[in-house]
């Protein structure tokens, strides 16, 4: 396989990659499967003696019938022919269940693997990938893979020995028969593998195109009453059909590559059948072989016929598989920018939270990178709490974001009772600084799944003291089935406030040091507020507490106030000092807010 | 609800009525590539014969046939593989587009049912199963074709044998039926299990900021293992069960064959009997024959498997008839040339076109349709009156957003549209499977009023605005714009007439300036004039790329508050009559809150506004305030009024002033 050009060497590169990507992912999974694959492996071996044998059987055959042997003596060889192929079909079936149990164990241990793995990426990966697309790589790509386990290990492998069998039988046979039969399969297979390098990338494309379509898709699932109350309809019907519009061109482009592989096998076809005619006539006019003899060889390159077929159709999945897999790999590759290195660990009960000259800007594409925190310091003493202020987009959300490693500064240090946040392993550091947003996200799952986030180590009694102390008991009671009674993932069912009540539930079954609530309490009616800041106050006991909030209410617990504009701090200081401080911003803000907003 | 199976003939021969003439090439192409190897099979009989007769005939004849029919075979491929792209693309196209129209059809608020993880797997898997048995059904043909070729040209040969040969493979297709039911079952599991696994992943992802916070990444990592295992033994079973049926039928190959030598084996013997080129010509034949019996065994299977997909996909169109699945619809997918212009992509208009805009004279114009307004009619029509052309036979033909506002005319609608006076009648809503909803609720809007609507959580308030904007099908209940009954919320109350701003508001991956506009050509000032209205215009500065930043998922990459100006700003881009915010300040501060306050209220002069709001500004400022509890409305009044004569409402108040 010479490059017979620039286009070609790269092509040649690419074909590179994905092998050896199949190679190493192959080798990861399959090996805690190794006794199930040693079985296949005897069972699929099995089963191609059997096909091997029994063409032996019809030259035997045909050649008692012209040398004149009787009928009595033909139907014994007839019969060991049926019974041979009756074995070799219960084999057959044997294999396809040991491939398609180890390729769906293999492939859920990658799926596993993978969720896992870009659960742990970095925010700013999220933001830009839709779960849409995410399901398509996560899912989809890895269901293209487990065709690669399963039907293509055993299709292509199986089939590739099963070729290599009928050669050596036909080297047997006769040399020259041997040495033009293998001539043709290895021209076959290397125009396959030239074929199958132009068609993956192609593959790819469309994959990628299919991904961002069902992106669409579940974005405009998501927002229909956003679209159809501002009359957006027929502008999203419209972006359809231009998303459409591209997709044909590389659909079409994807599936002439298929095309091509088809031709292939046709190619086969007439390149054997020219050799059995041109060989067969030639050796049996010079009286080397016997007619039965030239049916075997016919028959054994018909044999190479189906093998070539079925892994030409394969192919199709191995493209496909190719595409699939040449976008895990990038998956498996990115690495979240949060290095997770630490080993020190948090002392327990409250913490202390210091600010050392911080400076955060986010790096996403599409962002400024304008720091959204500039040179940030304070310090707030354990078991203290704090209220932040400022205008959305002064970088209060941000400051929650950095304390729970969502994001590193890119500049300074953040750092927890003397430790440094990124001395702290993240895991550790989750379990001791919690967070609750406005916005709490349920998954369509059970009430104990949604507090426990699926934790069955969590057991009932634990989840009924918390929810007990946070006067969610009634509520509970009221569902037909308690504990088991499911949410939904739109939160239907569910009041705002009761959503809110959940996610410090969740809370409350770990033992943080420090709470941060981030608006916590916005979008409630007061009656559920009341509920809520009850809560609040035994979350907030004998903790380090840090309230975001864009209302003057809700920080009215706080001892401590910080202001923030444009990522620096305009103002910080006791509450009470503050507000009794008629310069201050905090009063100025007390001023119009309580004549505004609270009078 | 009972479950209707999808009629899946009848939806399969609509999407062929969409592509006839594609149809047509394929069924002639593809049958063209099922009846071709009758010739190489012929070819190897007549050389085996030769042999067979010692003739001594060279070689050459027999390898020129073979090469021609290779070329005219690839030849034939390539055209039908084209031909089936296009075929295949098309149908999935029209089914995907026809499940998306049908959903912006339905009250929006209620269009969408289980998670967005399963349901995208009826736009992705569903779709593609039936997409490519539509296309297998032309193999049928194919394959019908070529048993009747083999049928006569082995009959002509043997017809005992024939028989033989044919007996075995009617038997198998005669299983392959009897094993369908449970394939289709089998099948169904395995797709359910699918759409558990696409909806937990969704999930997981849709909510990653909160499993990572919570340190929960692997026991969510643990349930998708568990739901994965789940999955594994159903594919398996399916699977087990798609490959002994398979076996079967490639065993009858083998098992022919042993049969032709079983019971030709004295005429193979005989010097008159069957000769070696026709036992090959036998054996050949058996292959393709089983092949074919094979595939039509496949197909009864996929045949129901796509009726298990097309249910799948029924069920989403909730009600309405199944054909609307495959009802036609261009698609124009014909210009795939610059993508420059096809995410510019509306219908009537690029973005740039506010300058060639149709000027029409929006109140000179001719009233057509108004006569019309109390008939029943509207409900299918929903534009008329609204557009501005000339012509009202052309109006009626706009989408209903195509009424673009020109620059500095500050009404959208014309003179008889404009609202006056808004009147809600005994307006009822229970959601389904729930006592929730609302109740016998009268209001009363009069123009350029700011109402609010006030109560606790599960009060009723959203659902209040749900159905009067159509999100939800009202039970019962009258809603009058100037005293016209409106008979179908969902098409009017739609800018020009009204917008709204929902209380968790979604964008989505496109350009803020795409999220605002959604299709319309107002000009950069209007976006400017809206943006600030909303008081998005400093963070508008603070993005370099200004309109053309791209918002993210969802949205994700704005700030909650960011996300919910935007929408903001959205609506009032529409210079609706009727502005509708439910709970716009959650996400605000203090002071941007009063700023957008004032600026609504100083640039929408004569909109008239209906605000959910629990806030003091907008209590203060409302000229009429509506106390909700459990569905139905406690109390009407002004501030004063209320706090004068309404329990509630001071029950209400005091966890205001309380300060929480």
């Amino acid at each position: 396989m010479h490059a017979d050009g620039a286009a070609a060497r790269v092509e040649g590169h690419q074909e590179m990659i994905p092998v050896r990507s199949y190679l190493r992912i192959l080798g990861k999974y399959l090996r805690p499967l190794r006794r199930r694959v040693v079985l296949l492996t005897v069972v699929a071996l099995g089963g191609i003696g059997l096909q091997l044998a029994g063409p032996q059987l019809i030259r035997a055959f045909l050649d008692g019938a012209t040398g004149g042997k009787s009928p009595s003596d033909l139907v014994p060889l007839a019969l060991w022919f049926i019974a041979i192929a009756v074995f070799q079909q219960a084999a057959k079936v044997w294999a396809t269940y040991l491939s398609v149990d180890v390729g769906w164990s293999a492939t859920n241990d990658l799926r596993a693997d993978l969720a896992e793995h870009v659960l742990h990426l970095d925010m700013g990966f999220h933001k830009s990938h839709t779960p849409g697309a995410l399901i398509e790589r996560i899912d989809g790509d890895v269901t293209s893979l487990s065709n690669f386990f399963s039907a293509f290990t055993i299709q292509v492998i199986g089939n590739m020995i099963l070729i290599g069998g009928i050669l050596v039988l036909l080297w047997i046979e006769n040399v020259l028969v041997g040495l033009g039969v293998s001539v043709f399969v290895v021209v076959i297979l290397a125009g396959m593998v030239k074929v199958q390098t132009i068609a993956v990338p192609r593959w790819k494309a469309v994959r990628a195109r299919s991904a961002e379509l069902m992106g669409f898709i579940g974005e405009q699932l998501g927002g229909t009453e956003d679209i159809k109350a501002n009359g957006g309809d027929q502008f999203m019907l419209a972006r359809f059909t231009s998303i459409l519009r591209q997709w044909l061109p590389e659909q079409v482009r994807g599936r002439h590559g298929f095309s091509m592989l088809w031709a292939m096998g046709i190619t086969t076809y007439i390149m054997g059948l020219t050799v059995v005619i041109w060989l067969g006539s030639v050796l049996f006019n010079d009286g080397v072989m016997t007619l039965g003899s030239v049916y075997l060889v016919f028959h054994y390159v018909q044999m190479t016929h189906e093998p070539i077929e079925q892994i030409r159709a394969q192919m199709e999945d191995f493209q496909k598989a190719g595409a699939g897999i040449a976008r895990v790999e990038d998956l498996l590759e990115r690495e979240s920018i949060i290095a997770d290195t630490g080993t020190s660990r948090l002392p327990d009960g409250p913490l202390q939270v210091a600010f050392d000259k911080v400076t955060f800007a986010y790096a996403d594409e599409g962002d400024d990178g304008l720091p959204v925190l500039d040179e940030l310091e304070f310090t707030l003493p354990a078991g203290r709490i704090l209220g932040v202020l400022g205008r959305s987009g002064s970088g209060k959300s941000t400051l929650a974001r950095l304390l729970t490693r969502l994001y590193d500064p890119q500049a300074g240090a953040i750092r927890l009772d003397g430790t440094a946040l990124t001395a702290v392993p993240v895991a550790d550091l989750r379990h001791r600084v919690a967070m609750v947003t406005q916005d709490v996200q349920l998954f369509g799952a059970s009430i104990r799944d949604n507090l426990t986030f699926f934790d069955h180590t969590i057991d009932d009694e634990r989840l009924l003291a918390v929810i007990e102390e946070l006067g969610l008991t009634p509520w509970l009671e009221s569902l037909p089935v308690g504990l088991d009674s499911r949410l939904e993932a739109s939160g239907s069912g569910l009041s705002a406030g009761q959503a809110q009540l959940l996610a410090f539930t969740r809370i409350f079954l770990r033992d943080p040091g420090l709470v941060i609530l981030d608006e916590a309490s916005s979008r409630l009616d007061p009656a559920t507020e009341e509920l809520i800041e009850r809560a609040v106050d035994r979350l907030l006991e004998n903790r380090t507490g840090i309230i975001i909030a864009h209302r003057l209410a809700t920080i009215e617990r706080a001892d401590d106030i910080l202001i923030l504009e444009a990522g620096h701090i305009i103002e910080s200081g006791d509450r009470m000092t503050l507000a009794n401080d008629p310069d201050s911003r905090l009063s100025h803000l007390l001023a119009t807010g309580l004549e505004e907003v609270l009078a | 609800m009972t479950e209707r199976q999808a009629p899946t003939a009848r939806l399969m021969a609509g999407s062929v009525r969409y592509v006839p003439w594609r149809y047509l090439a394929n069924v002639f192409l593809w049958s063209t590539i099922w009846l071709m190897p009758v010739i190489p099979a012929l070819i190897t009989r007549e050389f085996f014969n030769s042999l067979e007769l010692e003739t001594g005939t060279s070689p050459i004849g027999f390898v020129v046939g073979v090469l021609a029919y290779g070329l005219g075979r690839m030849g034939v491929m390539f055209l039908a593989m084209h031909n089936d792209i296009h075929l295949e693309f098309r149908v999935s196209s029209l089914l995907r587009r026809n499940m998306i129209g049908r959903i912006y059809e339905m009250p929006a608020a209620q269009a969408v049912q289980g998670s967005p993880g399963e349901m995208i797997s009826r736009f992705r898997e569903d779709v593609d199963h039936v997409q490519e048995t539509l296309s297998w059904t032309v193999d049928m043909v194919g394959a019908a074709l070529f048993g009747v070729m083999a049928v006569w040209i082995l009959g002509g040969i043997d017809r005992g044998l024939t028989l033989a040969v044919f007996g075995p493979l009617i038997v198998m297709v005669i299983v392959a039926e009897r094993f369908g039911g449970r394939i289709k079952r089998y099948r169904e599991e395995a797709q359910t299990a699918t759409g558990r696994i696409t909806e937990a992943v969704g999930e997981m992802f849709g909510s990653v900021q909160s499993v990572k916070v919570a340190g929960a990444e692997a026991s969510m990592v643990d349930n998708l293992r568990g739901l994965n295992d789940r999955r594994r033994r159903a594919m398996v079973r399916d699977k087990v069960l798609t490959a002994g049926l398979e076996s079967v039928f490639w065993n009858t190959v083998s098992i022919g064959t042993g049969l032709i030598l079983l019971i030709g084996a004295g005429s193979l013997a005989a010097d008159n009997g069957l000769t070696i080129g026709e036992f090959a010509l036998f054996v050949y034949f058996l292959g393709f024959v089983t092949d074919a019996g094979y595939f039509v065994g496949i197909f009864i299977a996929r045949f129901k498997q796509a009726g298990v997909s097309y249910t799948r996909m029924v069920k989403l169109l909730r009600g309405g008839s199944p054909m609307r699945l495959v009802q036609g619809v261009e698609l124009d997918l014909k210009d795939s040339g610059s993508t420059e212009q096809a995410t510019a992509g509306v219908a009537q208009q690029p973005t740039a076109g506010v300058a060639q805009r149709p000027t029409p004279g929006a109140t000179q114009q001719p009233t057509p349709g108004i006569a019309q307004q109390s008939t029943p009619g509207i409900a299918q029509q929903p534009t008329p009156g609204i557009a501005q052309q000339p012509t009202p036979g052309v109006a009626q033909q706009l989408p209903r957003n195509a009424a673009g506002v020109p620059a500095g005319v500050p009404a959208g609608v014309p003179v008889p549209d404009r609202l006056e006076r808004l009147e809600v009648c005994g307006l009822s809503y229970t959601y389904p499977d729930s006592d929730n909803g609302i109740a016998d609720v009268d209001l009363s809007l009069a123009r350029g009023s700011f109402t609010v609507i006030t109560g606790r959580i599960g009060a009723g308030k959203t659902t209040l605005l749900r159905a009067l904007l159509g999100l939800v099908p009202a039970d019962s209940g009258e809603i009058r714009w100037n005293d016209r009954v409106v008979p179908d919320p969902a098409s009017w109350m739609v800018p020009p007439h009204a917008a709204y701003t929902p209380q968790v508001p979604n964008l989505f991956s496109m350009s803020l300036r795409d999220n605002l506009l959604l299709g319309r050509g107002d000009s950069e000032d209007e976006l400017i004039a809206a943006i600030r209205t909303a008081a998005l215009e400093h963070d508008l500065q603070d993005m370099p790329e200004g309109f053309a930043t791209m918002v993210g998922p969802r949205g994700m990459r704005l700030s909650g508050g960011q996300v919910q100006r935007t929408a903001a700003a959205r609506m009032l881009l529409r210079r609706p009559e009727l502005l509708v915010f439910d709970d716009l300040s959650s996400a605000l501060d203090v002071e941007t809150e009063q700023t957008l306050w004032s600026r609504l209220l100083e640039e929408h002069r004569g909109a008239t506004a209906l605000v959910v709001s629990h806030r003091r500004p907008a209590l203060q400022r409302a000229d009429q305030i509506i106390v909700m509890e459990a569905g139905r409305i406690a109390a009407v009044g002004t501030f004063a009024d209320l706090r004068e004569s309404s329990d509630a409402f001071n029950a209400l108040w005091a966890g205001i002033s309380n300060g929480t």
